[in-house]
């Protein structure tokens, strides 16, 4: 019981924070929209602990809320983003944009209302560190260490763009 | 807990690891040994080193063919994969040493790392059936590519190019990872094959028609498929020649790999019916659509271009029209579409090789800038000619074998079903020819403009364009040669 009340507690967070990221009416300021990011990454770690996924929710906070964040304000102070802040929505984005939101609203509350929700038992979850860490090493060490490589080309790579004259 | 054979992955990913451990041993050379050479001679050198690289994970494929599946799909090899990621590798040895004359970057260690890591992004692309493998490879190549194509630091161009790219890419990436978390959530596995057994039988359900359609924006995104065509024309003709060169050929033959193993694989019994008036949802009418737009405005479009690099591109969007048909035409179309691709990813190359010579001669790769190339480079205005009658589709080059075997597979598939397609991109096939015969037409016709002192060509791309040219003709007179392996069970 507290665990549903908690529940819609963090996912109205998560949505009610995602909205303002986006589409701020009381501020257009960029960190401000980046500090909703915060929160919205910090409610996502809630989600994930009520789902007994701890370790993922430890990371969640400690590099989405932590590190990915300090990168994105980093960023942010870097560019000059007062044309962002003077921008008026145009007719045309919007349109578009909810156009696209609609249809996608349709096709999810009709699958919505055709799938018999909550008929199926809660499956186990493996969340822990422990099992996450030898999944890492058995099941998906592939992947695992393509990601690595995958890194190491993202290293590279902002290296030789950033760097201006490099030997 | 689930047991694993370290060695097993090892001998499976063996390709796959000589080039990685190529790409750290090149930068750890270039690091450590290369700093204080001269840069004509550090160029060669790990161009070369490169080069040698790729050849020799060719060699170990052809010398310990290893097939097997590890982990459920995670990686899959079978002598097409096999296949593939030589056709892979050997463009990508073409298009290191198409670089072998080229001036545009003094880092060329970064150069050769990076194309080497995007040909593992490649080939895990190509040999694995898990949708965690599939994405992870797809964005390992495409991080690379984005990188290479904005490799030119003193153009600005080459960095608006590659901002398009990135942006459109990671856009893409998004859609793709969204469709591929909601297949995973309708399935409950990774696996291809497990997905296409838990989807069963020809039902669509709109979350599924949403999975579909966003894997093929995705996807479509990779193979310049319009209308999520429009990085391509700046790219191609903004990024440093070899740099497009290999993202028009090798990137281009994985993801039409990779799609038509996503597709036939994992949604196979989900093809539905592209058929007036006997329609059937499903991912045949979704590709039908985009072949019908990709070979109209590829081919129309390209009918006005006046920059021979952008008149590439939109052919290369035509091009990718015909490949999908390949796809429709469902098992039996693939090693047609293998042949297709790898054919087309070596006339590109040659012709983007062609472009880059004139480019580094004249200034420029605009129409007019051929002008009188027979004249002035006999050889490479041949090649050239053999490039852009294969892109057409004329008889004995490997084009028009290319193409004849994807209509013959798209046509077998269920009694005509794809007819009206077929007769569209044969209509369009002759449209083509209209733009190519305009190179052709500068390169032969028009008398040269004055002034041009006849200089050398550096005779690493020189070799490189011959060696294409060679190819497309040998594999057109005798595609027997290619098929008969690519069809083998």
């Amino acid at each position: 019981m507290t665990a549903d009340l908690l529940f819609y507690l963090f996912a109205a967070c998560t949505l009610v924070c995602g909205f303002l990221v986006i589409a701020n009416p009381f501020s257009l300021n960029p960190v401000t929209s980046a500090m909703f990011l915060v929160l919205t990454m910090v409610f996502l770690a809630g989600l994930f602990v009520l789902l007994h996924a701890f370790f993922l929710a430890a990371i969640q906070v400690l590099v989405y809320a932590g590190a990915v964040m300090v990168l994105f304000l980093f960023v942010i102070m870097l560019l000059d983003l007062k044309a962002e802040e003077r921008r008026r929505l145009k007719v045309f984005g919007i349109t578009t944009g909810l156009i696209a939101v609609g249809a996608i609203l349709f096709i999810f509350l009709n699958t919505l209302a055709q799938a018999p929700l909550g008929a199926s038992t809660t499956p186990e979850l493996e969340g822990t560190t422990m099992a996450l860490g030898k999944l890492l090493f058995t099941r998906y060490l592939l992947p695992f260490e393509v990601v690595s490589v995958l890194l190491l080309v993202a290293m590279i790579g902002a290296i030789f763009l950033s760097k201006k004259e490099l030997k | 807990m689930i047991p694993v054979n370290y060695l097993d992955l090892l001998r499976l990913a063996a390709p796959e690891t000589v080039v990685l451990a190529g790409a750290l041993v090149v930068l750890g050379v270039d690091l450590l040994a290369l700093r204080e050479v001269e840069t004509g001679l550090r160029r060669l050198l790990l161009l070369i080193l490169g080069a040698v690289t790729c050849g020799a994970a060719i060699a170990w494929m052809a010398a310990f063919p290893n097939l097997g599946n590890f982990m459920q799909g995670m990686l899959v090899v079978t002598p097409l994969t096999q296949w593939v990621k030589g056709g892979v590798l050997a463009l990508a040895i073409l298009t290191l040493l198409l670089s072998g004359g080229a001036s545009f970057t003094n880092h060329w260690g970064e150069y050769v790392a990076l194309l080497l890591l995007s040909a593992v992004g490649l080939m895990f692309l190509v040999s694995s059936e898990s949708l965690l493998v599939i994405f992870i490879a797809l964005e390992l190549a495409s991080l690379s590519l984005y990188i290479l194509a904005a490799f030119h630091h003193d153009a600005p161009e080459s960095a608006e190019a590659a901002l398009k790219y990135f942006l459109f890419g990671s856009v893409s990436a998004g859609f793709m990872l969204f469709g591929l978390s909601l297949l995973y959530g309708l399935s409950g596995s990774i696996d291809l094959r497990e997905i296409a057994a838990a989807l069963g039988g020809p039902f669509l359900d709109p979350l599924l028609a949403v999975a579909m359609v966003t894997v093929a924006v995705g996807l479509g995104f990779k193979i310049a498929a319009a209308p999520f065509h429009l990085w391509a024309p700046d790219v191609y003709q903004a990024a440093p020649p070899p740099s497009a060169a290999f993202i028009a050929s090798a990137s281009k033959l994985a993801s039409f790999f990779v799609l038509a193993k996503v597709l036939s694989v994992g949604m196979g019994g989900l093809e539905g019916r592209a058929v007036f008036g006997d329609y059937l949802p499903g991912w045949v009418p979704l590709l039908a659509a985009l072949a019908a737009a990709s070979l109209l405005w590829g081919n129309l479009a390209a009918i006005v271009q006046t920059n021979v690099r952008r008149l590439i591109a939109y052919s290369a969007i035509a091009h990718a029209g015909y490949m999908l048909l390949g796809i429709m035409g469902g098992k039996a179309g693939l090693p047609a579409l293998v042949y297709y691709a790898m054919t087309y990813g070596f006339t590109t190359l040659g012709a983007f090789g062609v472009a880059s010579l004139v480019r580094d001669r004249v200034g420029g790769d605009n129409l007019s800038d051929f002008a009188g190339l027979s004249r002035r480079e006999p050889w490479m205005a041949f090649c050239m000619l053999v490039f852009m009658l294969s892109l057409a589709g004329i008889p004995p080059l490997a084009g028009f074998f290319g193409k004849f075997y994807l209509f013959a597979a798209a046509l077998k598939t269920s009694s005509l079903d794809l007819l009206w397609l077929v007769i569209l991109a044969i209509g369009m096939s002759a449209v083509s020819l209209y733009y190519y015969l305009q190179v052709l037409k500068q390169i032969y016709v028009v008398p040269p403009p004055s002034g041009l002192a006849a200089a050398p060509i550096p005779s690493l791309p020189k070799t490189v364009i011959i060696l294409a040219a060679l190819t497309v003709i040998v594999l057109g007179c005798a595609p027997n040669l290619l098929l008969r392996v690519l069809a083998a069970p």
